[in-house]
């Protein structure tokens, strides 16, 4: 156990690495030129100091300048040499709280100035956690209730109706089904906040948009792992021992029909929680997602970067998270 | 059981946790959508609408614009007084014509933070707009000070020689060489560059040419000042190029200090940002509101959601498609009350004061403003075309029969359907006070009759014929680019279709990525593209300059000796009046002989507010909102009295007879 989640933590790192290279390469070859705001276009002299300042004068300049500070070789140069000391004396003799310095600096976002790529994923990257945690469980209460109601009858009209609901949470777009709620419980009941995220009650809408095509999924998964399961020879033992019939299905039916669901559920907590781009813009949700495509977009490279490493570091911890479980949950598996 | 609980509650705990969301502040008493989320509030870095609008709440300049005159009059901000002298330097036994600006900045004028604003503070921000390391999108502005260019060159000379000159040495000796030139830098600024600073309330600057609209350009946020001592802690020098390297972090609170009627004391990341009074203002009684929020909503739906649900007073650019519903409703409501309307409108009242006495309706929350853009059609003037063909509209006489068949009225009335008013000429007629707008040329649309019509496009094809395309077949195909959205693939049918109608020419269109198309642009790799322009201050040359033989924003690449002789003479013209006549003698040229560009409509910015709860919004089409004069009628803060625009009827330049419009 300890050395599959050292060998995984170890490798980790190298997989950062091999994706930063292949994200930047795509992203370099984008068209556009995200220091420019298409209303405003700069002369040439200006554009090309702008490059400087970024360091995009070159594939390779940006590349060696981004891992240098990133991997925070710049933050123990500098304090090595003092110069963060020697910034800070400075800073504080003016009276001025002196500027803040990541030991991991994922660099300006070269859109939204301002901000640094650490700071955006900071503020956002905890909403869309909350959202997509909130999302995931809210579709594991409804999937699996749907699963096993529709397992117990197949082809009943329960059956049938949790089938339908299914396929309208898979297939409906979720900015059709978030505007609908907003319009209904925002606009119309006026029970919802339309916009913003002002209290813990604003993301009960979207994390029920968030949660439906998860939750059908987990539902199909589950009806079909229950199916499965109660046709086995062990449930039918423990009928004929005479179990009850809840016993039957959450004690030993649902453990062997669950082990799809969770096995879906590493990734699917992993999307959940880096956030969706529809369901963020359509109720103003602060989250990750939201940066991502508007990041694309602008061609906003370490935006880009940031976010992608941060989706792939999740998916990772996520999956290592499930093989354990797997393992805890059924110590067959090795 | 218990072990399949186990991950469920482990997220419960999560959600449970993250859930510890920092309490939200009450709510402000005004809240508005800006145009898009602020990219940035660095003065001398910014360029987009909606940062200058932001800019110019919570920063001061040394004059501000009056916007609710139309002639934007330049009034006293930070600098109480100003002197203008002119006078003549002897440079090498030529009488070269400069222009100095005494300004005396006001006692009482003080930062967020209670320290006095100097005149240090716009000598450093000024230096940050020039110097090539800051990279400034408006660096632009400040060329006509003197000694600029020069300085410019010599710093990106020396910067440019760092890296060579510096190379082998050892860390240390390249940080001691970095500072040198920066010392070195800023002493060389403070001898060569018309900026001057005789005591900490006088700021004197020196201009290479008298520049009349030069007080409309210190109203504009990239010559605000910024609070040295703290910007300078951000603008690091980097050893490792000698280049001055701006830092993000002093734009927000808790560090950033301004100077404006309100102070930035909240910026959440794609949430809100929050506006307080500044307690140290020196003229707090302006002010109509104690704060202003700006949530995020990027959503067109969910911000027009926001405005019925009373989240928020104003949308600032309402983008859904159904506005063209909620705009024709309003025209019903007019209709419903035409005679009051009609009176109401001979008074010469403001489009939204007119709104304000007519009797309380949902339906005229929306309103259509004429901006300060225009939308056009641009023609590639080089002699040959990116694959080497020869370039047919190298010739004028072709652009000139392209721009007349194009029916401008359908696509106002068919396709953008939200009242933009037809462009004959680049700068909106009438936008610019005291400058005559040209006529422009004539489009297929400007014939009433079927026998006007016809000769219309006669007179286009013995132009073709003229130019040696007797047979516009011989012509080839014409390729219309444009960038997809927003609507531009709908206006390109429409010219396609005019121009195979009336021309009997093949047309195709070409849709690319908004990245791609700008690059094409740059590159002149097209042979008809959309494009359009945006005033920055109000002068004529705010358009006319990116025609200009080599400008950067030349898109076009024409060049015409006459055209730039032209504003070579306006520049060096002293009167005014003549000066003004000089620039509409150019734009003549270009919009009835040359026309590189072909204007098509006056951009429009729709608004979503309720004009009898608020004020301060002014429609002026230069499209400048200061938010801090924004009032919520009857609240009892602020003067709680409709601001209006000032005027007699015959002096708003916007009125629908002197933009010629029926």
């Amino acid at each position: 156990m300890i050395g599959l989640i050292v060998r995984r933590l170890l490798q980790l790192p190298i997989i950062l690495l091999v994706i930063f290279t292949i994200t930047l390469a795509l992203a370099w070859a984008l068209p556009g030129n995200p220091l420019e705001n298409p209303d405003r276009p700069v002369p040439p002299d200006i554009e090309y100091a702008l490059k400087q300042q970024y360091h995009l004068d070159s594939f390779w300049s940006f590349y060696g300048h981004y891992l240098y500070n990133a991997t925070g070789a710049r933050y123990i140069k500098e304090r090595a040499g003092g110069d963060i000391a020697e910034r800070r004396r400075r800073a504080i003799e003016s009276g001025i709280e002196p500027p803040r310095r990541p030991i991991f600096d994922l660099g300006p976002s070269l859109r939204q100035r301002d901000w640094s790529v650490n700071t955006i994923i900071a503020e956002s990257l905890p909403v869309s956690m909350t959202l997509g945690g909130l999302a995931i469980l809210l579709a594991i209460a409804l999937g699996l209730t749907a699963g096993i109601l529709g397992a117990t009858r197949p082809n009943s009209m329960l059956d049938v109706t949790t089938l339908i609901i299914a396929l309208i949470g898979i297939s409906l777009p979720s900015f059709v089904i978030g505007t609908a709620l907003l319009l209904v419980f925002g606009v119309w009941l006026g029970v919802s906040p339309v916009q913003g995220l002002h209290s813990p009650w604003a993301l009960l809408l979207p994390a029920v948009t968030l949660s439906l095509p998860f939750a059908a999924y987990i539902a199909r998964l589950t009806r079909m792992g229950m199916i499965d399961a109660l046709a086995t020879d062990y449930v039918r033992t423990a009928r004929a021992k005479g179990v009850s019939e809840r016993n039957i299905l959450l004690r030993h039916a649902l453990k062997n029909a669950f082990l799809p669901v969770l096995s879906y559920l590493g990734p699917a907590t992993a999307l959940a929680m880096t956030g969706s781009f529809v369901v963020e813009r359509v109720f103003s949700i602060p989250g990750l997602g939201r940066n991502f495509v508007n990041a694309v977009q602008n061609k906003d490279f370490t935006l880009i970067i940031g976010v992608v490493l941060v989706f792939s570091t999740m998916l990772i911890l996520f999956n290592l998270v499930v093989d354990l479980l797997y393992r805890w949950i059924d110590p067959r598996i090795e | 059981m218990s072990k399949l609980l186990a991950p469920v509650l482990v997220l419960v705990a999560l959600v449970v946790g993250l859930v510890v969301i920092d309490p939200p502040p009450p709510p402000a008493d005004f809240a508005y959508i800006n145009r898009g989320d602020v990219n940035t509030l660095d003065l001398q870095r910014m360029s987009w609408m909606q940062d200058l609008r932001v800019a110019r709440m919570i920063f001061e300049g040394l004059v501000a614009n009056d916007v609710f005159t139309y002639g934007f009059e330049p009034v006293p901000a930070v600098a109480e007084s100003w002197e203008i002298e002119r006078y003549t330097e002897d440079v090498g036994g030529m009488p070269i014509p400069r222009e100095r600006y005494t300004f005396h900045l006001r006692e009482d004028a003080r930062w967020s933070n209670g320290s006095p604003v100097q005149a240090s503070d716009f000598a450093y921000a000024w230096m940050r707009g020039i110097l090539p390391d800051i990279a400034s999108d408006y660096a632009k502005m400040f060329t006509f000070i003197r000694g600029v260019d020069d300085f410019k060159q010599w710093r990106s000379e020396q910067t440019r020689q760092f890296t060579t000159r510096t190379r082998g040495m050892t860390d240390e000796e390249k940080a001691r060489a970095a500072r040198e030139l920066w010392d070195q830098t800023q002493e060389r600024f403070r001898t060569t560059v018309g900026i001057k600073t005789p005591d900490s309330r006088t700021f004197v600057v020196e201009l290479a040419e008298p520049v009349p609209y030069f007080l409309d350009l210190c109203a504009f946020p990239p010559l605000f000042p910024v609070y040295e001592p703290l910007v300078r802690q951000y603008d690091e020098l980097d050893p490792l190029t000698g280049r001055i390297q701006p830092r993000e972090g002093w734009t927000k609170p808790p560090h950033i200090v301004c100077n404006g009627p309100m102070m930035l004391t909240r910026w959440r990341y794609l949430r809100e940002m929050r506006f307080e009074r500044n307690p140290y203002y020196w003229n707090p009684d302006v002010l109509g509101v104690n704060s202003i929020s700006i949530p995020s909503v990027a959503d067109p739906n969910a911000q027009v959601l926001a405005f019925e649900r009373g989240e928020v007073g104003w949308v600032s650019d309402v983008t859904v498609g159904y506005r063209v519903e909620m705009l024709r409703k309003k025209r019903d409501f007019y209709d419903e009350h035409k005679d009051e309307y009609t009176r109401l409108k001979a008074l010469g009242l403001d489009q939204f004061e007119i709104d304000r006495r007519l009797p309380p309706d949902p339906r005229k929350n929306i309103h259509a403003v004429p901006a300060f853009g225009t939308y056009w059609y641009n023609f590639n003037c080089l002699p040959r075309l990116p694959d080497g063909r020869p370039n047919p509209f190298h010739d004028a006489r072709v652009r000139r029969a392209f721009a007349m068949m194009i029916d401008k009225r359908a696509i106002c009335e068919d396709v953008q359907r939200i009242g933009n008013p037809i462009a004959r000429t680049m700068i909106p007629a009438g936008a610019i006070g005291g400058y005559a707008s040209p006529r422009g040329l004539d489009c297929i649309s400007d014939a009433t009759t079927p026998a006007e019509r016809q000769a219309m496009i006669d007179r286009a094809r013995a132009l073709l014929a003229e130019a040696g395309y007797p047979d516009p077949r011989q012509l080839p195909e014409i390729q219309i680019l444009f960038n997809k959205d927003a609507g531009h693939d709908l206006l390109a049918q429409v010219v396609q279709r005019n121009w195979q109608e009336y021309l009997g020419v093949r047309v195709s269109l070409v849709q690319k990525e908004v990245g791609v198309f700008r690059d094409d642009l740059k590159n002149a790799n097209y042979m008809v593209s959309r494009a359009g322009w945006y005033g920055d201050y109000g002068d004529p040359t705010t358009f006319l300059d990116v025609n200009r033989t080599g400008d950067g924003n030349n898109d076009r690449k024409y060049s015409n000796p006459v055209f730039d002789d032209l504003l070579l003479q306006a520049r060096r013209e002293t009167d005014p009046v003549r000066r003004f006549e000089i620039l509409a003698e150019a734009e003549r040229i270009l919009v009835e002989e040359d026309l590189p560009l072909v204007p098509i409509y006056v951009y429009v910015n729709v608004y979503l507010f309720n004009p009898d709860l608020v004020s301060g919004i002014n429609p002026h089409p230069r499209s400048e909102q200061l938010m801090h004069l924004v009032d919520i009628l009857g609240d009892g803060i602020g003067p709680d009295r409709p601001r209006v625009m000032r005027h007699s009827p015959d002096d708003n330049p916007f009125s629908d007879a002197k933009a010629g419009r029926p």
